[in-house]
């Protein structure tokens, strides 16, 4: 009978054993100079209620200057809702609150939020442009008020600046176009981040093409873009967020640092 | 003399196997992570699985500042010290680049060899066509030279733009980072 520790087959194996406790304690001298833990991304809730037109102006008109919105039925149609007028809103799908009047008289209009009820249609949630109430289990939606296309353009063709604010008019055809091809804002325009160390303040304007549709839009060089529709552009992600979704709104505003002051400007897209 | 040689070359191979079998693969990803971060690029959403030889990442969501631009369904590193690689396949780009370049890359591949260790070079096959090149990591350039898809030719012209063509008549596109 042959002895293991006289046969070979030992210290091969003993020295298998000790490259691999070598190479085992090296693996972990390692990792004690590693990060134990990966960068996950966090993403900061930048929770601002979406900008809505309210539209003070009509709302201190008399009755025959303004023209009712439509009421569209989401289930059953229903007397009550039709006779609703939905001047203006705030807030978003489970916040904020309605501006209503009854056509018959549209002078006297009443707020109410979320939750509340108004001749007994609660209300449920704001869209972009209506809003959804129930009665007796039974869904309408409420679009907002619609202005005449001959009192709108006259209204945002004309650039105001009153306190600070800039209403101007934008087409959905070049929306459409740049959304469609982004690359040819970047001919008009040059923006960069400005940031206070990691942190993203705003973004600055630093050129515009003379006599491109971007320099009619109201925006200067050195002007600082710190919010568009409430959201403070805190980072690419927000910015990428509003440019993804402008072909679904019916108004942007932006508010942006011009000489050391805050200046509003709002866009009508029709 | 020369069985004693081959006998440590043995002993060798079998200690740098061991090695890489035993490496921290997951933390020397992570590492990776920390460094790309200062890029202002984060992968999150993945699943991690040590193989031995190389780590699979599944299902990552690459963010360039803290904008989703990819989803690698799968990607393989393999980190032998003598090769080195990355394979990724199934990627799909961000809706938000639509309008810049087809958002279906079928794989992408980045290898390193001890035989070229200062070239990293890339392979890409997609809906954009076919790219090869490589990163210089000494001078900091890049090159890469497209055979482009019909759909890119077609309907991403503007993307082409930055490419000049080569005296064979391909797409090249060259930069120094």
């Amino acid at each position: 009978m042959i002895k293991v520790s006289n046969t070979s087959f030992l210290p091969l194996f003993a020295k298998i054993l000790i490259l691999l406790l070598i190479a085992k304690t090296l693996s972990l001298g390692l990792l004690w100079f590693l990060p134990s833990d990966g960068v996950e991304l966090v993403q900061k809730s930048n929770y601002k209620p979406k900008y809505q037109r309210v539209d003070f102006e009509n709302m201190i008109k008399s009755p025959a200057e303004s023209k009712s919105g439509g009421a569209k039925e989401g289930i059953s149609s229903a007397v009550g809702i039709t006779s609703m007028v939905l001047k203006g809103l705030y807030g978003t799908q489970s916040a904020g609150y309605v501006i209503v009047a009854l056509k018959a008289s549209l002078s006297k209009t009443s707020i109410i939020s979320i939750g509340e009820e108004f001749e007994g249609f609660q209300l449920n949630s704001i869209a972009q442009a209506s809003a959804t109430f129930t009665k007796a289990g039974k869904e309408y939606t409420l679009e907002l008020e619609k202005i005449s296309a001959a009192g709108r353009v006259s209204a945002f063709t004309q650039t105001q600046e009153v306190d600070d604010t800039l209403s101007k008019s934008v087409s959905k055809e070049d929306i459409a176009l740049y959304a469609k091809s982004p690359q040819e804002i970047w001919k008009e325009i040059s923006i960069v981040e400005i940031k206070n160390g990691e942190a993203i303040e705003g973004f600055k304007v630093t050129k515009i093409t003379k006599g491109s549709k971007m320099a009619t839009l109201g925006l200067r060089e050195g002007d600082v873009i710190i919010k568009a529709n409430n959201i403070e552009l805190k980072s690419y992600k927000d910015a990428i967020e509003i440019y993804n979704g402008i072909d679904k709104l019916d108004a942007i505003q932006i508010v942006v640092i011009r000489e050391n002051q805050e200046v509003e400007i709002v866009y009508e897209i029709h | 003399m020369v069985k004693k040689l081959l006998r440590f070359f043995a002993y060798f191979a079998f200690f740098i196997l061991a090695l890489i079998y035993f490496s921290p693969k997951e933390s020397i990803y992570y590492l990776l992570e920390n460094e790309l971060k200062t890029y202002s690029v984060i992968i999150s959403d993945e699943t991690l699985e040590d193989s031995g030889i190389y780590l699979t990442i599944q299902n990552a969501a690459i963010n360039v500042k803290s904008i989703q631009s990819a989803k690698i369904q799968n990607c393989d590193v393999t980190l032998l010290l003598l090769y080195n690689s990355l394979n990724a396949s199934d990627i799909m780009l961000s809706e938000s680049l639509k309008s810049f370049v087809p958002l279906k890359i079928e794989t992408l591949s980045f290898t390193q060899s001890i035989f070229d260790p200062l070239h990293l070079h890339i392979h890409a096959v997609g809906a954009f066509g076919e790219a090869k090149g490589s990163i210089n990591l000494l001078e900091k350039t890049i090159h890469i030279e497209l055979v482009a898809s019909e759909l890119m030719q077609k309907e991403y012209k503007n993307a082409l733009r930055e490419f000049t063509k080569s005296q064979e008549g391909g797409l090249v596109y060259d930069k120094s980072f």
